[in-house]
């Protein structure tokens, strides 16, 4: 197994009273395409942070290639590139500008300077723009140069924040076409998204909501934990029988898939077998049902809505309301 | 190690922020020249002339018409026609007028009969300067026409008089002659032999407009950053402080050392300020520009927004713009004023510029002044650096 190239041990921090990052503990090993997901405002921005050593972390460290992420930030920052969350590169200055910028201040030695522009150009579908204004381009082009900016010094390891936020798919398609090839070439990716389908496509996650992370671990693993609790059935109406369905004990989800009725339940089996005996709805007529197989948007879902403990992949005991 | 190429990254792009942005541009280059031209101008003369007046004459005896001839005679006055009451009390505001003189009925006989009266003068004391000059001149006049009278009275005296006065004991006589003689002083001025204040008020103006430009240019860079987001971006790179600061200093210097050539070229092309010992001056500006820079960049790394860096920038600008010394001499000032106005980069630019200019200094005069700018240019580039090193949001 590879080593851990970031590590983070209860990394916290507080702003005021708010803990918008509450003590997670997790390692992301090298060659990881590692996707950080949670809500807006989950915390995932300020760990990002944390990690790249612009805010202090209050409580807990973070480390990368074993250096402290806040005492030895001036000695990791060249082995990292880091692509925010907002556009944030000189809108005055053009394509080209903006990366020889990066690579002077990246220290790039200066007769390699030419011919690295020239390759991040090339792979990211930039070299048309090269002489236009930053600030001119469009919203899929800013985000690639963003990208290119961060990737110029070739670091092995990149952290992108939301990079596909607000994308239309042919550049989100693009983007995650890179984050595989700079995989391939063996960089490590820290990625955040709120996109349920671009966790299928990352090795690992993390899931963080309200600061906390609530699970961690391959999306495959993560799914599995809610094999066996998810039932599609068919019934008519169907947005009727959804708000029907949330109330019921011992089902601790339910929405609208394709027409039909994705259940998240406790025991699904129990629940179907206490039908058959008894339809509780006189107003809903039962069409059928079948298993299906959990995606990252079950988990997700049965993640936020506290179905699963922030420790151990099982089922609560405890019953919870639903949480609308 | 500090590395040039990332300190010529950061000096380009700079650069390519001022030169893309055409408004500053415009203003940088425009403003310079063109406000040295207008504060040249006003500041261009400081002798009093033209105050508005207006004089009666009550007495209209020869004498008193021999006096105000001689007052018409000087520049100092613009006169008005009499308007008010001669005797009462007499409102200079509503006659439109700074200065009022009455010579008062019987002056002349007054002066004939040994008894001389005083001529009521009525003057505005609102400008603390026009006053005393126009009482100068009221005495300085007032003087001529009383040695004018003596000697036309000496010229005038039988000869019995004078072989008369022989008889009196040679030293009476001699103190008597000197008393007869208008005493004077024999002025030699040094340094502004033309007491042209244009010559000593031109560093004043250049420092203010650089002072002006540099600190609100530079006081936006890093906080502009900062609201853009770029900040983040260069602080993820390897890029040390000092380079940041060292990066963003460089252009700004030499656009403003075009800036401080194109208004010293308007004062020596217009108003024909000479300029002495080049080198000295050269260095003089250098270092002053390199302590307001460092200032502004202090600014910017201390402040959270743009607006409150150009905020700040004013409240720093105010005190320097009255209390540096840029267009009256600091003496003048209370001593704890003083010493406050001692901290600030304009008041030793225009001190160490004037002793070089005016008074051909040798270096050694300026060195105090050329090494506080030089302290204060490396405590503040390095405050710069040092809040850039510990930014943490
Ligand atoms: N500088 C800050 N000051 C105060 N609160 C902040 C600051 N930055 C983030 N927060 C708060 O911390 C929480 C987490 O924010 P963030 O990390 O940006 O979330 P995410 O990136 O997951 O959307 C939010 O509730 C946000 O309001
Ligand atoms: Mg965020």
């Amino acid at each position: 197994m590879p080593e851990s190239l970031i590590v983070l041990k209860n990394l916290s921090k507080r702003f005021g009273k708010k803990k918008a990052v509450n003590r997670i503990s997790m390692s992301i090993r090298t060659g990881e395409i590692f996707g950080f997901l949670g809500a807006n405002g989950a915390g995932k921005t300020t760990t990002i942070r944390m990690l790249c050593g612009l805010t202090k972390p209050t409580a807990g460290i973070g480390t990368i290639c074993g250096l402290n992420v806040w005492k030895d930030r001036f000695r990791i920052r060249s082995r990292f590139g880091y692509v925010p969350q907002k556009f944030s590169l000189y809108s005055d200055l053009t394509v080209g500008e903006n990366l020889r910028f990066f690579a002077g201040a990246y220290r790039v030695p200066s007769q390699k300077i030419k011919a690295r522009t020239q390759k991040v150009l090339c792979d990211l579908d930039l070299e048309r723009r090269e002489s236009e204004r930053a600030g001119r381009l469009s919203g899929g082009y800013k985000q690639l140069l963003a990208i290119a900016c961060a990737l110029i010094h070739e670091p092995i390891l990149l952290f992108m924040d939301e990079p596909t936020a607000g994308l239309d798919p042919t550049h989100r398609q693009a983007i995650w076409d890179l984050i595989y090839e700079l995989s391939q070439a063996g960089t490590t990716i820290f990625v955040t998204t709120h996109y349920m389908d671009e966790a299928e496509r990352c090795t690992d996650v993390g899931f963080v909501d309200g600061g906390q992370l609530l699970a961690n671990g391959s999306p495959r693993d993560l799914k599995e934990g809610l094999k066996g609790h998810l039932l599609e059935v068919q019934v008519e109406p169907a947005m009727t029988a959804m708000f029907e369905f949330r109330k019921l004990p011992g089902i601790f989800g339910a929405d609208l898939r394709s027409g039909n009725l994705r259940i998240q339940a406790e025991d699904p089996d129990a629940l179907l077998h206490s039908w058959q005996v008894h339809w509780p709805f006189p107003g809903l007529k039962f069409l059928g049902f079948n298993w299906v197989e959990p995606d990252m948007e079950d988990v997700f879902q049965a993640y936020s809505r506290g179905y699963f403990k922030p420790d151990g992949d099982h089922p609560a005991p405890v019953k919870l309301a639903y949480k609308v | 190690m500090i590395s040039w190429t990332a300190i010529e990254a950061i000096a380009y792009k700079e650069f390519v922020h001022v030169w893309r942005d055409r408004r500053v541009m415009l203003l940088i280059v425009v403003l310079p020249p063109f406000f040295t031209f207008l504060f040249g101008h006003a500041f261009e003369n400081s002798t009093i002339r033209d105050v508005p007046a207006m004089y009666f004459d009550a007495d209209h005896s020869p004498q008193s018409q021999e006096f105000l001839a001689l007052l018409k005679a000087k520049d100092i006055f613009d006169w008005k026609p009499w308007n008010g009451d001669p005797i009462g009390k007499i409102d200079l505001f509503t006659a439109g007028v700074d200065a009022a003189i009455v010579m008062p009925a019987g002056w002349g006989q007054g002066l004939q009969d040994g008894d001389p009266k005083p001529i009521r003068a009525v003057l505005d004391g609102s400008d603390t300067n026009t006053a005393p000059s126009v009482q100068g001149a009221l005495q300085e006049t007032l003087g001529d026409y009383q040695s004018k009278k003596r000697d036309e009275l000496i010229e005038n005296l039988p000869d019995e008089i004078i072989d008369l006065g022989k008889q009196l004991p040679v030293p009476i006589r001699h103190e008597f002659s000197s008393m007869m003689t208008p005493w004077d002083v024999k002025v030699e001025t040094l340094y502004n032999p033309k007491l042209s204040f244009i010559d000593y008020v031109m560093p004043g103006i250049v420092g203010l407009i650089l002072q002006l430009i540099t600190v609100t240019l530079i006081a936006s860079t890093i906080t502009r950053e900062r609201e853009v987001g770029t900040l983040s971006q260069l602080l993820v790179t390897p890029l040390r402080q000092s380079e940041i600061v060292i990066g963003k200093v460089l252009p700004y210097l030499v656009i403003s050392m075009f800036l401080i050539a194109s208004t010293i070229l308007v004062g020596n092309l217009h108003f024909g300020v000479k300029f002495q010992q080049p080198l000295l001056l050269s260095i003089t500006c250098f270092l002053f520009l390199l302590f307001s820079l460092g200032l502004g960049l202090l600014i910017s790394s201390f402040s959270r927004t743009q607006t409150q860096a150009i905020q700040i920038s004013i409240f720093f600008l105010l005190p320097v713009m009255l209390l540096s010394g840029a267009f009256a001499p600091l003496g003048q000032l209370p001593r704890p004023v003083r010493i406050c106005s001692e901290l600030f980069p304009l008041t030793h630019f225009c001190r160490a510029f004037r002793n070089v200019n005016l008074h051909h200094s040798h270096i050694s005069s300026i060195a105090g002044d050329l090494a506080f700018l030089a302290v204060g240019a490396i405590f503040t580039c390095a405050g710069a650096s040092y809040l850039l090193r510990i930014i943490d949001d």
